[in-house]
């Protein structure tokens, strides 16, 4: 078998037309635009029972007593499950990503004898309707003992605060996680200029359209259980699920047809995911659950929650010496399958050349919902506090901010280059992006005209830029096994030939949007030869799929473009030897594969319809001697490193300092995401993570009281998520430098937008006020808080 | 759209929980067009109109979430009008002429509206697209000239999460120009 170097795949000769670097239409648009996708709840079974939770209504309390007698009574009710009956028949929920040193927080199902934030499971009823499973959780007696709260990250770390998890920690910290390199306190001791600020990152959702799902089937006589639900990972889900529910993993069927929408939210199994599995184990049929918008915004993972204590220490001359953060995570009140965030260490000096570099990771516990995985983990939350700085440091310095950066960043000649914990960034040219957002928003005439406010109606104008690097994949698995994570980093593939000439791929990647059914089609269509109209996608379907990774850290393309390389060389090279046979040709060599027919590459006459060859494989007749019947190949492939995406935001926004309103007239984003497989599709992921960055930066974010530790605004009327109207005029520009490290010089996409929106803005905000000497340091950045600044002025800026 | 859809002398015997310790669950008839076709259907009086569409007739392009009138996921042609099937109960779209996502292609080729958003890479996961499409049937069946920023306020009914909005605007503004030069049958426009 060829052994495939993926820096070397090369795309087959003779192609007429190019498949890769193409605005290929959707393969996923079909269905989905007819409103024929299967999304989870779309799957109907007969008798079918249903699901309700009933959840802690405090954000910590003792459950004294539970009486479930009257709910029993109640027509319609099938069975009824609390926490003792889970610990007993489950293992407590596993957690795939766990923060390095950190004790485990093990959590069944459902809360036993305490409920650590409010919305946590406490009872699950399965009913023959879902009204009926949530009248019987009115009927449902529970005695809760209200126990003291802590919502506030910082003060859950105070002397005295309640002690959430007693019987683990000594007090709310549940890990620390010092890295760094050099000597920065001495860098600092001896530097012309230190900046410092404390940055608040707001705790927001990831808010997909479609919450999340369970249908759960149990053939009893078999002991097989078929779940669809709307995950990330459905391999990682099934693992999970076999380890929680004590199966075997081969007796459990995954299957995620589409997803509506998952940033993250959707990794790892919830409580509800094993609760269904029960029901439906114990009942012998169906049982479904569909969480309903209110229990979402307490029962899906939150994100970002992070305090920032950020130091930079520079010369007088702009230099960087060295850069120092000490930030603090909201855990929520249980560890999540993923957990905190963990990439503000990993990529905390940004784009910048630093050697001596400190960087602590704190990670507290609260009463509030767990902190999972969002789009970004951790990169947009550093962003804002490393950005924010390097502005306040330029007006400290008089200096440019677009020139200190440059001065500072990364230069393409010194690549590969290792930061201060130890992150090798492959290759990329970050001064030319940040070169090109200053020339499209017109920076240095913005620069020179100062900062008067404009005649019409006196309000400020400003322009804040924000440059980045995201860690788009993972370092292989040995990064991975060094942080005790229970996934691998590779991607995988089925590739199957029909009769007819088409195609099936088959993949363990859900498809969440990113149009991964597009894209592994036109690589195979690229490393194959045959049409991109004759090759399927089939995804997320456990029982047809390879074990594979799943679709998040932006690696799915970086992954499978080496497993999807692999698995066609070796196809087209067995299709091409019986192909030979057949046709009387010598040398396979002298084949090739032009569309659906396999040809010579001079004698034109000698061709054969893909068809045939793979009837003649598929029946295993005519083959030559010792070639063994069948047509297709699994592959499996693991990138030996992250790459690094970059880029620079630009925004230009205009300020009132009377009323604090203010308007992002224009927002421009360059971005590198190496080489462009589907343009179309990579400006869709880049637009659609801006939208959500700027919903970060600009309005929302969960609110708790801290008097009662209650979720104030966890329904869809009270939660600001931009409309279409909310969206500032959008531009982008791309520059394409390939990826020394990956197939085909890609890098990771799907996150990269959310990252530099909330320093842009807060950028442009304060540059606009800098006759005020205004900073803001806390998202999101509303107007009532720029008011509140400017009314201070500088003693806003810590 | 029918004021009164409610009857609760339809009330199922079977379910009026006499004897029983169940609430009871009256039920309601409702005979309705969906998507041209006729449909008579004894329902849950509480059974909503989004659930209705999708669990009892099957048309799962109706998508809900939130249920509470906001992200507009749920958003159907009711006598024309563009409305949000979650905040109806499926009893007051008795006598109604219904259309859903399902009604704008049901065979063969997609429609204008449709292939303009394939082409504007308008949908990323889909689960809001049917919303957007009936949205954007209800304003090209309207007539009216927008601006790019009214056609914005127009949309803001509905949430996506996946776009940032810019492709779907770009799609619905070309699709209504082209309606309104009297383009809008030509499939494949």
């Amino acid at each position: 078998m060829t052994d495939v170097s993926v820096r070397e795949v090369v795309a087959p000769a003779g192609r007429e037309h190019a498949v890769l670097g193409v605005d290929f239409p959707r393969k996923e648009d079909d269905r989905l635009l007819r409103g024929a996708g299967q999304f989870t709840d779309d799957v109907d079974r007969a008798r079918s029972a249903e699901m309700a939770v009933g959840r802690c209504p405090y954000p910590h309390a003792r459950i004294a007593a539970i009486d479930v007698s009257a709910a029993t009574a109640l027509d319609g009710v099938l069975e009824i499950l609390t926490g003792a009956e889970v610990a007993a028949r489950t293992r407590q929920i596993a957690i795939m990503r766990p923060v390095p040193g950190a004790p485990a927080i093990p959590h069944f199902a459902l809360a036993l004898q305490t409920a650590t934030y409010e919305g946590q499971p406490v009872v699950s009823v399965a009913a023959t309707s879902r009204h009926i499973a949530e009248d019987a959780l009115e009927l449902i007696e529970i005695e809760y003992e209200p126990l003291p709260h802590v919502s506030d990250v910082l003060s859950a770390l105070a002397p005295g605060a309640p002690v959430i998890h007693p019987g683990t920690l000594e007090s709310n910290l549940l890990v620390s996680n010092p890295q760094g390199r050099g000597d920065a306190a001495a860098r600092m001791a001896e530097a012309d200029v230190v900046v410092e600020g404390r940055f608040h990152v707001n705790r927001v959702t990831g808010l997909p359209m479609e919450t999340r799902a369970v249908l759960a089937e149990w053939r009893a006589g078999a002991g097989a259980l078929t779940v669809h639900t709307s995950t990330q990972a459905p391999h990682m889900m099934r693992a999970q699920l076999a380890d929680s529910l004590r199966l075997d993993e081969g007796d459990i069927r995954v299957v995620t047809l589409d997803v509506g929408g998952g940033f993250g939210l959707k990794l790892g199994a919830y409580p509800e995911d094993l609760l269904a599995c029960l029901h439906a184990i114990s009942l012998r049929r169906p049982v479904k659950f569909v969480e309903d918008r209110n229990e979402h915004f307490r029962a899906t993972t939150h994100g970002r929650e992070s305090v920032h204590d950020y130091r930079i220490a520079a010369r007088s001359d702009g230099r960087i010496l060295a850069m120092t953060d000490v930030y603090t995570n909201d855990l929520g009140g249980l560890n999540s399958p993923f957990g905190s965030s963990q990439l503000s260490t990993v990529v905390f000096n940004g784009p910048y050349k630093v050697d001596d570099g400190f960087v602590e990771r704190r990670i507290v516990v609260t009463n509030k919902t767990p902190i999972g995985a969002y789009r970004g983990y951790g990169q947009p939350e550093v962003n804002f506090a490393y950005e924010r700085l390097m502005d306040k440091l330029a007006r400290q310095l008089g200096a440019d901010p677009v020139e200190l950066r440059a001065m500072n960043m990364v230069q393409p000649g010194e690549f590969p280059w290792v930061n201060p914990v130890g992150a090798v960034y492959d290759s990329g040219d970050y001064e030319r992006c940040l070169r090109m957002a200053a020339d499209a928003v017109g920076w240095a005439a913005h620069r020179d005209a100062g900062h008067e406010p404009r005649p019409s109606d006196g309000w400020y104008q400003g322009i804040g830029f924000a440059c980045y690097v995201e860690r788009t994949g993972y370092a292989s698995s040995k990064f991975l096994a060094a942080r005790g994570s229970r996934f691998g980093a590779h991607e995988s593939v089925t590739i199957r030939a029909n009769r007819s000439g088409s195609l099936d791929v088959y993949t363990g990647v859900s498809s969440i949007g990113q149009g991964s059914e597009t894209v592994f089609a036109q690589m195979c269509s690229e490393f194959f030869g045959c049409d991109y109209d004759r090759i399927r996608v089939h995804t997320g379907d456990t029982g047809s799929s390879p074990l594979n990774t799943g679709s998040f850290a932006s690696r799915t393309v970086i992954a499978a473009a080496g497993a999807l390389a692999d698995a066609c060389v070796r196809l087209r090279s067995k299709t091409l030897r019986i192909a030979a046979h057949i046709l009387g040709v010598p040398d396979p060599g002298e084949l090739d594969i032009v569309g659906q027919a396999v040809q010579h590459r001079e004698d034109l006459t000698l061709m054969l319809p893909l068809s045939s060859v793979f009837e003649r494989a598929i029946l295993g007749q005519g083959l030559p001697d010792g070639e063994r019947p069948g047509l297709d190949e699994t592959s499996y492939f693991e990138p030996p490193e992250a790459a690094y995406s970059f880029g620079t935001a630009a925004a230009v926004v205009a300020v009132d300092a009377e009323s604090g309103e203010f308007d992002v007239q224009r927002f421009l984003m360059v971005h590198d995401c190496g080489t462009p497989l589907n343009p179309k599709l990579i400006e869709g992921q880049v637009l659609g993570g801006l939208a959500q960055g700027l919903g970060q930066a600009m309005g929302e974010e969960l609110v708790y009281d801290p008097e009662t530790g209650q979720l104030v605004n966890g329904t869809m009327m009270d939660y600001f998520a931009p409309t279409a109207c909310d969206m500032p005029p959008v531009e982008l520009m791309h520059t394409a430098v390939p990826s020394p490290v990956t197939p085909l010089g890609v890098r990771g996409a799907g996150e990269v937008g959310c990252i530099p929106v909330a320093a842009a803005i807060g950028n442009a905000i304060c540059d606009a006020l800098a006759p005020f000497g205004v900073e803001l340091n806390r998202l999101p950045i509303t107007p009532e808080r720029v008011w509140r600044a400017v009314r201070d002025g500088a003693r806003a800026s810590t | 759209m029918k004021s009164a859809g409610m009857n609760y002398a339809d009330v199922n015997p079977a379910d009026s929980g006499a004897g029983r310790l169940g609430l009871p669950e009256p039920s309601v008839i409702v005979a309705a067009r969906v998507n041209g076709t006729a449909v008579t259907e004894q329902v849950p009086a509480r059974l909503s109109a989004a659930d209705f569409l999708r669990h009892r007739l099957g048309l799962t392009g109706t998508h809900v979430g939130c249920e509470q009138g906001v992200c507009g996921m749920c958003t159907v042609l009711v006598d024309g009008q563009a409305v949000k099937s979650c905040l109806m109960l499926a009893g007051q779209l008795d006598g109604c002429q219904v259309e859903t996502v399902e009604s704008l292609a049901a065979e063969g080729p997609l429609s204008p509206l449709q292939e303009r958003f394939r082409a504007e890479h308008a949908l990323q996961c889909g689960f809001c697209t049917p919303a957007f499409l009936m949205t954007a049937t209800a304003l090209a069946a309207d007539g009216r000239t927008l601006t790019r920023a009214e056609l914005r306020e127009e949309l803001a009914g509905v949430l996506c999460r996946c776009t940032g909005y810019e492709f779907i605007v770009n799609a619905v503004e070309a699709h209504l120009a082209s309606a309104a030069a009297g383009e809008g049958n030509q499939p494949g426009d």
